[in-house]
């Protein structure tokens, strides 16, 4: 039987009320909040402006002291000073020493942490190297641009390589690349087995990386649970094709009412993201090495950190693969995305390709007829190739086999 | 850092350029004396405000929330406190030997910059009552209970104590022993007094030299204002040679005079006699009564270290009261923002520094009764009376720490001096400011936001 891991954070109850000047309750931030954090998750932390996040992590660091309830972290206080050397720490504003310069910055940080002197130098290194600002680490850190600072203040975050790391607002001033590379760093680290806590109001940046949320309101909370779970609507379903023609698209609506009774909902025309195309433009002017003082794009995350890349992922399934088929194996292309689910109704396939068709199909398609006799003869519509092929593709294999 | 920077410079300012600037009564002692005084109490000014103002990064980083970054880290809270404590107290060790270096090479400057040949610039003068750390020794009038018995009884037998109805013996023995003891320190024309200082414990080899400072206090001052007396130093029954040394002095002044070590008993005896009359034959002098009042007024000063190591020593008493500061000024950073810290700290300041004062002025109220008091507003001022006191009992006496003056005046700032100092005004004073700090910030919600 597997051993139960201790989750990282647990509260119990927790609740923090803010008190005046003269000690009479005034607001109630937090209030029975029952949060568990478990070992190796992306854990984010949502609500609107005064939900109670931010009193929440400051309540998990001990910078705050719950009015009511409980808090573990690692089964022990928040107080614990030992506890702190297994936790990292960016806050939603960097407050770091304005006469210090990043280099001497991060150095600091890791004297806290009492780290020899070399592992010291190092990590300073390849996490000034990570977060882009290698050439900037002479300049103080008052000089630094918002997001800059924001860099460096994930880079202290890092300097210890924690077990847990809490994040608040990571993103907040980030520029498109920063922000990519912010949510690259958490996914590597969330790869390597890592606990992260993400508080965030950039929704689309807590979706991409996280495994479990929960939704604060007024200090309550709202909603919790696995990601995909609560986001996945059953009652629809999306299909994703190449480009369709008009016919091709009339002839799927009148099909999906005539098997499913319902109509389709919404044809369009994918976008593509601003970032992606963002990302595109500065790595061209990067290319041509456009000259610029602020944040360059960074390096790869340290191998003191994330040492479960892409790469890695990629020779681990080579592997798998060749020990259970015996041969060579398959030439396995970059990873993507998981593709959408399509539709794999033999019915609509093999009404596509014109194949037998059902009882129903045929009195429906014998309606149609007796339709088409009456308006005169139509022509037989033909099915795009690469729709046919892709269909194929992704048939049961027993039927392919049949 | 900048602040530190001006401060720094403010004070080599100050005693780079009062020597230019003073010249106390015009001789090289007066000179030496004025600049001692005026740049170590201008540095002990200085660096008091400075360690107040360093405390502010305690208070800067709770405002500016950098203590959020800090307080994740693995570094225990009263760690943070005592470290910022030690951090200051290592900035004042930097610039208290700044300052001294700089004092001790001005004072052998102006040392040499004034030729020695004229009589105002008597450097062996210096040497012998400046530059040099001297333990003194005031004189101890004798204990005249028993003369004060002796009159006493007398009187009872002559009857004067008959028709008193308020008759106390216990208080008209004590008064008859004030008398006594007044009429024995006042010395009339022609008339003399013995002294004995005990325990002088000075090195009598042939060549040394121990001083016998006097101040001259008479009842009606000549027209020329200079008195002639003469004193006798030595014991012959106790094997010592017998010195006479004649004086013609000006008035209401501390004089110096220097005798022989080989006067001093191998028991470490000085016997002294003063004589009020005229040794000068060609000098005329009308008759005058002299009074030594206050055990201040003659004292013997003899050579107990060197003036480099009485210079340290001052150094270190003034460094425990920066280290008691710069408790303060954390303790209230801790608690409050920086212009209300800085302006808590600034009081304790100078109710440290007038802590005697107040307490004295304020003596006849906490003597008085509450019982005895009139009107609420009595009552009132004699209870706000008795708090001051309780609290001061918690802030040190700076001024009994104070040792500018001792060290001024050639005399020993003594070990006895500094340990109780660094035994009271920092292991017991300092580290409870400090222990008291660690307890408030520990239970300090660091990210407290004003709702």
């Amino acid at each position: 039987m597997a051993k139960k891991l201790l989750p990282v954070v647990q509260t119990a109850g927790l609740c923090k009320t803010f008190r005046d000047f003269w000690r009479r309750p005034k607001v109630e931030a937090v209030k029975d909040l029952n949060l568990e954090i478990r070992p190796g998750e992306v854990f984010g932390l949502l609500g609107p402006n005064g939900s109670g996040k931010s009193t929440t992590i400051k309540m998990l660091l001990g910078l705050l002291y719950p009015t009511r309830g409980r808090i573990s972290l690692f089964g022990k206080s928040p107080t614990d000073v030992a506890v702190k050397s297994r936790i990292g720490f960016l806050p939603e504003e960097t407050y770091l020493y304005p006469f210090l310069v990043a280099r001497e910055t991060l150095d600091y940080y890791g004297k806290l942490f009492r780290l020899p002197v070399s592992i010291r130098q190092e990590r300073t290194e390849k996490l000034l190297e990570m977060v882009g600002l290698k050439h900037e680490a002479k300049r103080r850190i008052g000089e630094y641009s918002k997001g800059m600072a924001r860099r460096i203040g994930l880079a202290q975050a890092l300097v210890n390589d924690p077990e847990f790391l809490i994040l608040d607002e990571p993103t907040a001033g980030l520029d498109p690349i920063g922000t990519r590379q912010m949510k690259d760093v958490i996914r590597a680290l969330g790869a390597k087995g890592k606990t992260i806590l993400l508080s965030s109001h950039v929704l689309s940046d807590v979706e991409d990386v996280c495994d479990r949320v929960t939704i604060l309101y007024g200090g309550q909370q709202r909603a919790a649970g696995d990601i995909g779970e609560l986001l996945s609507d059953r009652d629809v379903t999306q299909i994703t094709t190449p480009a369709l023609s008009q016919e091709t698209l009339e002839r799927l609506r009148d099909l999906v009412r005539r098997l499913e009774n319902k109509d389709i909902l919404d044809v369009t025309h994918p976008r593509a993201k601003l970032e992606d195309f963002f990302l595109k433009i500065v790595e061209e002017a990067q290319a041509a090495r456009v000259q610029t003082s602020g944040a360059r794009a960074g390096g790869a995350v340290p191998d003191f950190l994330a040492k479960a890349t892409e790469a890695s992922t990629h020779e681990i399934v080579e592997s798998l693969v060749t020990a259970s088929s015996g041969s060579e194996p398959l030439p396995i292309e970059e990873f993507k995305p998981p593709e959408p689910e399509v539709e794999q109704s033999r019915e609509v396939i093999e009404q596509l390709m014109g194949t037998e068709a059902t009882p129903e199909q045929e009195d429906g398609e014998q309606a149609r007829e007796e339709k088409a006799d009456n308006e005169g003869p139509r022509p037989t519509p033909r099915a795009d190739k690469r729709v046919i092929d892709s269909l194929i593709d992704q048939a049961d294999p027993k039927e392919n086999e049949d | 850092m900048k602040i530190a920077l001006v401060f720094l410079v403010l004070i080599g300012i100050i005693v780079l350029g009062l020597p230019f600037s003073i010249s106390g009564d015009s001789s090289l002692t007066g000179r030496v004396r004025s600049f001692m005084s005026y740049s170590l109490t201008a540095t002990a000014l200085l660096l008091g405000m400075l360690t107040i103002f360093m405390s502010r990064s305690l208070s800067d980083e709770l405002s500016k929330r950098q203590i959020l970054t800090l307080m994740t880290k693995p570094l225990p809270r009263w760690q943070f406190i005592v470290g910022k404590w030690a951090g200051i107290t290592i900035f004042n060790i930097f610039f208290l030997c700044f300052t001294g270096a700089l004092v001790y090479g001005m004072v052998h400057y102006i040392k040499v910059a004034y030729p020695p040949s004229d009589d105002r610039y008597d450097v062996a003068q210096l040497e012998d009552e400046v530059l040099i750390a001297r333990h003194a020794l005031p004189w101890k009038t004798p204990d005249f209970d028993r003369g004060a018995d002796i009159l006493f009884e007398r009187n009872l037998e002559e009857g004067k104590y008959e028709l008193r109805l308020d008759f106390d013996p216990q208080a008209e023995r004590a008064l008859l022993k004030e008398k006594l003891t007044a009429r024995w320190r006042v010395v009339p024309p022609l008339g003399a007094r013995q002294f004995a200082f005990h325990n002088v414990l000075c090195d009598r080899s042939p060549g040394n030299h121990v001083q016998v400072r006097y101040y001259t206090r008479i009842t009606r001052y000549p027209a020329d204002e200079i008195y002639r007396s003469y004193w006798i130093f030595g014991n012959p029954e106790k094997g010592t040679p017998v010195v006479a040394i004649p004086t013609q002095h000006v008035v209401g002044r501390f004089h110096t005079i220097s005798v022989p070590a080989e006067c001093v008993a191998p028991d470490h005896t000085l016997s002294v006699e003063f004589h009020n009359e005229n040794p000068f034959p060609g000098e005329r002098q009308a008759p005058n009564i002299i009074e030594f009042l206050s055990k201040d007024e003659v004292e013997v000063l003899f050579v107990v270290g060197s003036f480099e190591g009485n210079l340290l020593r001052l150094l270190i008493l003034m460094m425990c009261k920066l280290m008691f500061l710069a408790a303060v000024g954390i303790l209230m950073a801790s608690v409050f923002s920086f212009p209300v810290a800085c302006l808590a700290s600034f009081t304790i300041y100078v109710l440290a520094g007038t802590r005697s004062f107040i307490m004295e002025s304020m003596d006849w109220t906490t003597r008085s009764s509450f019982f005895a008091t009139e009107s609420l507003e009595d009552f009132a001022v004699i209870a706000a009376s008795h708090l001051y006191r309780v609290v001061t009992y918690i802030i040190p006496d700076f001024a009994y720490y104070d040792g500018v003056e001792t060290f001024v005046s050639g005399h020993n700032v003594s070990l006895a001096w500094v340990l109780q100092g660094v035994g009271v005004l920092v292991f017991v004073q300092t580290f409870a400011v400090l222990g008291l700090a660690v307890l408030l910030f520990h239970r300090r919600e660091v990210a407290e936001v004003s709702v």
